[in-house]
């Protein structure tokens, strides 16, 4: 089966296919198995639609026994299919718009026999109204860090302590929510307050700099 | 050449005291300044000198004294008839130790009364991404941040964070607040 593939390598191949990579061995037995099933397009657009959630990351484990439950194809036949169209869409959407063609892609559907009713229905998912959805869906997953979510902060002058009669000294209180639900309670020294604020000052100006320069854009 | 002898070790006594009163220095000793700054004076006798002058750097301290206001009170102390008293090298030796470990004293005396962790330093980074194992890469820069937060004497926490160009920028626009409303205080004042 292995011939039948791409002969590009292109998007469904690992990597970038650059090495004249290999079509990955689900979306192959996808491939086949659709071509048994292409008066089923009902049931194609259903597994269409667990893998599409699969890639947003939701449990699909109910929707798959549904599935199965209601149709006469094996289960394992079934998730084949399943991993294949994940692979495929995941090696789509991997590609940014400007580099990918929709005419390109369609085409390597095509060479892989897939019929054309089949070849528009992936076409629509990667490239029609649900990719912005899938990208955002997408975008979370990767390794990241937390972000702030809530900043409080509140100016304190101590006036006299038990070890200074005559403080007068400005603090800040801060308090930072983090997205991991982790909440930082700090004290910030003026001096130390300058210097951070000093600091987010020059991460800004670095980050408007960056975009600024046409020459680090990254294009396809 | 003796009293410069006693006023160096008058100010490494001073210094003494202060590494451990005020700089949670523990292994500053009584016995180790004895010993080491006024070998030839008997127990007693350094524990007196020793009392007298971590009590005398405690009212300076604690009062943060300027300069006006130690000349007037190192002056009331030499003024002092009998034992207690000050000699007028010793005034001349504490009040050149304060001048040049007020800002110091003052800052660790401030920070007894800080019971939530500092913050001790702040390091950031900005990337670019450039691909990711899902979906498309943001092309938009990324600031990584971390925060060094501690107690005094205790060990520091890092906290890691990222930002995109709106939140620093967020961020910011809450900074200049604090400011104003720092400067709304201090102008008063």
């Amino acid at each position: 089966m292995a011939g039948s593939g791409s002969a590009k390598g292109g998007l469904l191949s690992d990597g970038s296919g650059l090495l004249g990579g290999r079509t990955p061995a689900e979306v192959e037995s996808m491939a086949r198995l659709l071509r048994e099933l292409e008066k089923e397009k009902e049931l194609f657009r259903k597994l269409l639609k667990v893998a599409v959630s699969a890639m947003e990351g939701k449990d699909c484990r109910e929707a798959m026994r549904a599935i199965a439950q209601s149709s006469t194809v094996p289960q394992e036949h079934l998730s084949q299919i399943v991993a294949g169209m994940y692979s495929l869409l995941k090696g789509a959407l991997r590609l940014p718009v400007s580099s990918l063609k929709q005419e390109v892609f369609k085409e390597e559907l095509r060479e892989l026999r897939i019929s054309e009713e089949f070849v528009t229905d992936f076409a629509s998912v990667v490239f029609g109204n649900r990719r912005m959805a899938l990208e955002a869906a997408t975008k979370g997953q990767g390794p990241r860090l937390p972000t702030v979510e809530d900043l409080r902060w509140r100016v304190d002058v101590a006036i006299s302590t038990s070890s200074l009669v005559r403080a007068l000294q400005p603090s800040i209180l801060m308090q930072m929510k983090l997205s991991d639900g982790r909440t930082h309670q700090f004290e910030v020294p003026v001096s130390k307050f300058q210097e951070l604020r000093y600091n987010v000052a020059l991460i800004l100006k670095e980050m408007n700099d960056l975009e600024k320069r046409s020459i680090l854009k990254i294009q396809d | 050449m003796a009293d410069a002898e006693s006023a160096k070790a008058l100010s490494g006594l001073l210094n003494g005291i202060a590494q451990r009163v005020y700089y949670n220095n523990t292994d500053i000793t009584e016995e180790l300044l004895k010993s080491e700054l006024y070998a030839d004076l008997s127990q007693e006798q350094f524990h007196t000198l020793h009392e007298k002058m971590k009590g005398l750097l405690k009212s300076v301290a604690s009062a943060d004294m300027d300069q006006v206001q130690l000349e007037a009170f190192l002056t009331a102390q030499t003024r002092k008839q009998g034992g207690g008293g000050l000699s007028t090298e010793q005034a001349a030796a504490l009040s050149k130790f304060w001048r040049s470990q007020r800002p110091r004293i003052r800052e660790s005396l401030l920070g007894q009364s800080r019971w939530e962790p500092c913050l001790r330093g702040v390091s950031w980074r900005v990337d670019l991404q450039t691909s990711t194992s899902r979906g498309e890469p943001a092309s938009s820069p990324v600031a990584l941040v971390e925060l060094e937060l501690g107690r005094t004497g205790k060990d520091s926490e890092f906290v890691r964070m990222e930002f995109d160009e709106a939140k620093v920028n967020r961020v910011l626009k809450k900074m200049t607040e604090i400011q104003e409303s720092i400067d709304s205080f201090v102008h008063q004042s």
